[in-house]
């Protein structure tokens, strides 16, 4: 069977949610979150089953835009388990999203909430597969289309409205951006499939302007896929004002995707071997920059979910770290490591903050306040999010660092590596603060009944338990997982990045 | 295609895309942009592309912009209403702008392969034709992915304009 099959189970899954809403499911939709999760988990079982050779013989039409290699089988896996976990967190938020969506019945206008997850999780497995221009350019605005109507979706409340709009509008300039990009490649090369487009670039002989120009053009798109500095200004905003659930799949889904296109991208323009130095010297001054930017900016704040969108543009900047050290073959391993450590601390916190939030009616650090006393297994399981998001020792986050320093130093980054060690140090401030919070400050909630405990069911609870062991577990024995992503993710990701040019290591 | 008709259409297609932005009032803003596609039809007619020249006019002039003036019309915007830009935003808004105009000479400036004449089509294309057996036969799964998205276009459309019931 071939992988093709995993995006048309995961549409008709989708397709089938919003028939059922329509017209069997008639009182509560949580069914319908619990067959999403059902659904997407047999898919999840599935893709390892699938046949990734590529087709002999005949090959089908699909395949000058669909690859089926280990890198984007690695995260197809991971755009499945981000939108289980992102409809998990999605049951515990329905309430919010009731009160501030417009609806005849008590639970009307929550259907598409849970439907819409699905249909982005295929646009997103896509992208991790498109390896032609079109089929990025179709996966990744499915992808932001949904996104959109996702972010604006609590439109009663005026900021998920404000936030709809401003990703709306800074989307639409970044997809601009990128058809842009796309139409000067097809200029140089005739070719919109990558594999074509290296072989021209290879043997490419005229003038670098068009081709750096064209580079140019596409980065600004997908560094605001993936919260890269200078181009990062929608997120805090968005994050804040979009429905939790969302704000998690933003950070976590789109990002990862942003990152598979954008090595796929970086592959293909780094056959045009007169440009190499110069696109490197790029990678690490947005590199140095989202890492300064994110860290420093995320000091300051005093609501949680906007700490986390810095946080967010802080981790891509450790990730860029990887990219700007591509020319290290173990960069691709690093890259898939830390996402996959990644996945569950941010996850994480936004389910705890969701499960908080609903009880305490804020989303401010405040309103983690003697968590400890309120809900102990929560503030344990929130402890170990920020504890490994900051990077500490026996989590995973301090595993993805780490490797992403490695390859860093192998690679002679000084600039990025000494930049990265200081904004680590940056991160212990304001991670740690939200653990000071629910450790060391005394119960001062609002709602009248300090000390109560916070209920949280049955799902939310495994789901959290079960995160809180994938961060422990790769933290502490990495090495199956790194076993692991060594012969599945990476091989492909392995040299991602610059098997073909390995001459042009920046010194 | 003379020069010259070459010229004036491009002309026009860029002064009314100026309008666009320029005009005070939303309903001649979306009448210069219709002018403005429809000088872009005309450009892609002169390069023997009928099909896209034919649907810039149908979709984009015809269908897309008529729902737009129906809704400039029932929102019943005012010119007047429009806030003032600040000085500073205007003048960074027009810097960015020409810093992008002057890159782009540089870069067609390097490119001398732009400059390059293509030879003219011998035989007539059925271009027609060749989209649809295209859209279905080669770019088959981008096609059902679009189908995948304008879905969720559609599902997005009812959930973000359902009125408001209390």
């Amino acid at each position: 069977m071939s992988p093709i099959y995993l995006e048309a189970a995961v549409v008709v899954l989708g397709v089938f949610l919003l028939a059922l809403e329509m017209f069997v499911v008639q009182g509560e939709k949580k069914i319908l979150a619990w067959l999403g999760i059902a659904g997407l988990g047999i898919v999840l079982a599935a893709s390892f089953f699938v046949d990734q050779t590529a087709p002999t013989g005949a090959v089908p039409s699909y395949h000058a835009f669909y690859s089926t290699d280990s890198l984007a089988m690695f995260f197809k896996r991971f755009a499945l388990v981000t939108t289980i976990i992102v409809l998990v967190m999605s049951v515990d938020y329905l309430g919010v999203v009731r009160k501030f969506t417009p609806g005849a019945t008590a639970h009307g206008g929550l259907g598409e909430f849970l439907a819409l997850p699905v249909l982005t999780c295929a646009g997103l497995m896509w992208m991790a597969s498109a390896v032609d221009f079109v089929m990025i350019f179709v996966s990744l605005e499915l992808v932001t289309i949904s996104f959109y109507v996702l972010v604006s979706y609590t439109r009663r409340n005026a900021a998920s409205l404000e936030a709809g709009v401003k990703y709306l509008i800074l989307g639409a300039l970044s997809t601009g951006f990128f058809v842009y990009g796309i139409t000067w490649v097809f200029g140089l090369t005739g070719q919109t499939n990558l594999e074509q487009v290296s072989a021209v670039f290879a043997a490419y002989q005229g003038s670098t302007a068009p081709l750096l120009f064209a580079f140019v053009l596409l980065v600004i798109a997908l560094g605001f896929k993936i919260a890269a500095v200078p181009f990062q200004i929608w997120v805090p905003d968005v994050y804040q004002g979009a429905p939790t659930p969302v704000a998690a799949f933003l950070s976590v889904g789109s990002k990862a995707a942003g990152f598979v296109v954008f090595i796929r991208v970086l592959r293909t323009f780094f056959h045009a071997t007169a440009i190499a130095h110069k696109i490197d010297l790029l990678l690490v001054a947005v590199a140095a920059c989202t890492l300064v930017y994110g860290n420093l900016a995320a000091l300051p704040q005093n609501n949680l979910k906007r700490l986390l969108a810095y946080s967010s543009i802080a981790h891509a900047g450790y990730l860029l770290i990887a990219v700007a050290s591509s020319a290290d073959p173990a960069s691709g391993g690093a890259i898939a490591f830390y996402l996959a450590a990644y996945l569950p601390m941010t996850l994480l916190s936004f389910l705890v903050m969701i499960v908080v939030a609903n009880y305490s009616a804020g989303d401010d650090i405040a309103d983690f306040n003697g968590l400890s006393k309120r809900s102990p297994f929560l503030a344990f399981a929130m402890l170990i999010a920020m504890v490994s998001l900051a990077g500490l020792p026996f989590t995973a986050g301090f595993f993805g660092k780490f490797l992403v320093f490695t390859v860093a130093i192998a690679q002679h980054q000084t600039l990025l590596v000494i930049l990265g060690i200081i904004t680590v140090a940056c991160g212990f401030y304001y991670y740690l603060r939200v653990v000071k919070a629910m450790y060391f400050e005394p119960d001062t909630t609002p709602s009248g009944q300090p000390g109560g405990q916070i209920p949280v069911g049955l799902l939310t609870r495994v789901t959290i338990a079960v995160l809180i062991a994938a961060i422990l577990v790769l933290g502490i024995y990495p090495k199956p997982a790194l076993g692991l992503l060594g012969s599945a993710a990476p091989q492909e990701a392995a040299g991602v990045l610059r098997s073909v040019s390995p001459q042009v290591v920046l010194r | 295609m003379p020069p010259l008709l070459f010229w004036t259409f491009a002309a026009l297609m860029l002064i009314f895309g100026i309008s666009v932005i320029a005009q005070p009032n939303p309903v001649s803003s979306a009448l210069s942009l219709v002018v403005s596609f429809i000088a872009l039809a005309v450009l892609f007619v002169s390069l023997d592309a009928f099909f896209i020249g034919i649907i810039q006019i149908l979709v984009y002039a015809g269908a897309v912009m008529v729902l737009f003036l129906f809704i400039i019309m029932l929102l019943d915007l005012r010119s007047g209403q429009r806030k003032k830009a600040h000085a500073v935003t205007v003048a960074g808004g027009i810097l960015i702008a020409l810093i992008f105009v002057a890159e782009l000479g540089q870069v067609l400036h390097a490119f001398p392969e732009g400059n390059r004449t293509a030879p003219a089509l011998g035989a007539p294309v059925q271009d027609v034709q060749s989209v649809g057996h295209v859209l279905f036969t080669s770019y088959n799964l981008p096609f059902q992915i679009v189908a995948v998205l304008i879905l969720v276009a559609t599902i997005g459309v009812v959930v973000l304009s359902k009125k408001e019931l209390d």
